[in-house]
């Protein structure tokens, strides 16, 4: 399934969008709305989950939104608006730009989703994180293309977009909650699909979205 | 008018009018025999893990500092406690070996109806709300066991001296009551201080208000029906 989201049509025009200073600005305020909006669906999610995996959740969400102090590590939401001045992007600029209305509303949904039963939930929030797991993409997670692009058009190298690289890396660990999770709750059909249903609605949100980055890039000029 | 200042005088009497309460007085009333202090203990641990969920939902509704806050929170509850050296479902499920309960009764207990009744309607009240009402719903029931704020003491310090003057166990030993007669008070300061951030106008006040009024009714309710059921057993 994750590896379908790329050869969906939103992805595809997504990642074949050429990036300019301006569009790579725009890109990167967006995507602290999204990494926001994870904050708020991963909350929710540890609401609903068992407490043991609630204790997960809260482990996941010190890296989010904490950061691993221990190992000098930034919050993500921190890193987000730290990786913009590489763009030429001050914090205000993110304070100053509101979320795309099209963003706005698969926002929404996304909460929607993680209010649902916490199977489905934890499936919807999980999967997004799968995607961007380069254990499980063949052709390399979506924030390793993205960092690829705007290094082949901004010549900005990877190492320097702090925010992509950090979840080129913790991804592929955080990838790896919903099969703990799985592992030992999805012991019936009815849970299995419950998986599967969470799974598939995010994904489909997830193609609605970057259809709307996509939008969003291409009406910016091109150079 | 100190709009801040005379809202969270609001929610002290609030908290204090709590024990006033038909509910509360019934609730407190009720003479402890053992058995009913195994009912109180599991049933605490339940109501501890209905907390963790709508903290959670909390955390998912608020903005991002607040979620920050909760999160720090939650790694008392949840995680580990330095003043218990665990966490508070574990220090809920270690108090109830002073009174002969094995964790299996923690595992097997059943939600009586009422009650199941009042956790859900926390959660409508933590996930389907204004983020400053969900928010004070949660918070009102820490400020409820703060022995700064209530005269006579939190509800844990209550219970606690119930143990203690009716079934003869200290309160040092109701290690987990003993742990929230001091954790809620600071949790209930941390919480509260996010009320000089974000409320700013008299429709916060009305978001706070809403998420106090409604929360200390569900824990009428909540308070009722567990004096309710003590009461059945002999």
């Amino acid at each position: 399934m994750c590896n379908e989201q790329f050869e969906s049509k939103p992805f595809k025009r997504l990642l074949s969008t050429r990036f300019t200073k301006t569009r790579a600005q725009h890109y990167s305020i967006q995507m602290a709305f999204y990494v926001a909006n994870r904050r708020d669906c991963w909350g929710y999610v540890q609401g609903s989950a068992p407490l043991e995996v609630k204790k997960l959740i809260w482990q996941h969400e010190e890296d989010e939104l904490i950061g691993r102090k221990s190992e000098g590590k930034q919050d993500h939401i921190t890193l987000a608006i730290k990786e913009g001045e590489v763009f030429g992007l001050s914090a205000d600029a993110f304070e100053r730009t509101p979320p795309l209305e099209g963003g706005e509303v698969c926002f929404s949904a996304w909460i929607r989703l993680a209010q649902r039963s916490w199977l489905e939930a934890i499936a919807a929030s999980t999967i997004l994180e799968m995607r961007n797991s380069g254990e499980l993409i063949d052709d390399g997670s979506l924030s390793r293309r993205i960092g690829a692009m705007l290094e082949r058009d901004l010549g900005i190298p990877m190492k320097k977009q702090i925010n992509t690289a950090e979840h080129v890396v913790m991804d592929v660990e955080h990838a790896h909650l919903l099969m703990q999770v799985a592992r030992r709750y999805a012991d019936t059909e009815g849970a299995r699909k419950a998986i599967l249903r969470g799974a598939a609605e995010s994904l489909m949100i997830d193609r609605v979205y970057r259809g709307h980055l996509a939008d969003m890039l291409e009406a910016l000029p091109e150079a | 008018m100190d709009t801040l200042g005379d809202l969270l005088k609001i929610l002290d009497q609030m908290v204090n009018d709590q024990f006033e309460s038909i509910e509360f007085k019934k609730f407190l009333g009720v003479p402890l025999t053992l058995e009913r202090g195994r009912f109180y203990v599991v049933q605490n641990a339940l109501y501890t893990s209905n907390r963790r969920d709508c903290w959670g939902y909390v955390q998912g509704g608020a903005p991002l500092e607040v979620k920050r806050i909760i999160w720090e929170h939650e790694s008392d509850e949840l995680v580990h406690d330095p003043r218990a050296g665990m966490d508070h479902y574990a220090l809920s499920v270690k108090q109830g070996e002073v009174i002969g309960l094995k964790p299996e009764d923690f595992e097997k207990a059943e939600v009586p109806s009422m009650v199941r009744a009042c956790f859900y309607a926390w959660h409508h009240v933590a996930m389907h709300n204004h983020w400053l009402s969900a928010y004070t719903a949660s918070h009102m029931l820490e400020r409820r066991n703060n022995g700064k704020i209530v005269k006579g003491g939190g509800m844990s310090y209550r219970v606690g001296k119930k143990f203690e003057n009716e079934l003869g166990i200290n309160l040092k030993r109701m290690i987990s009551l003993d742990v929230h007669v001091v954790a809620d008070t600071d949790h209930s300061e941390n919480i509260s201080e996010m009320f000089g951030r974000y409320v700013k106008t008299p429709e916060d006040c009305e978001l706070v208000l809403k998420g106090a009024r409604e929360s200390m009714a569900i824990d009428r309710a909540y308070r009722g029906a567990l004096g309710y059921y003590m009461e059945q057993i002999n």
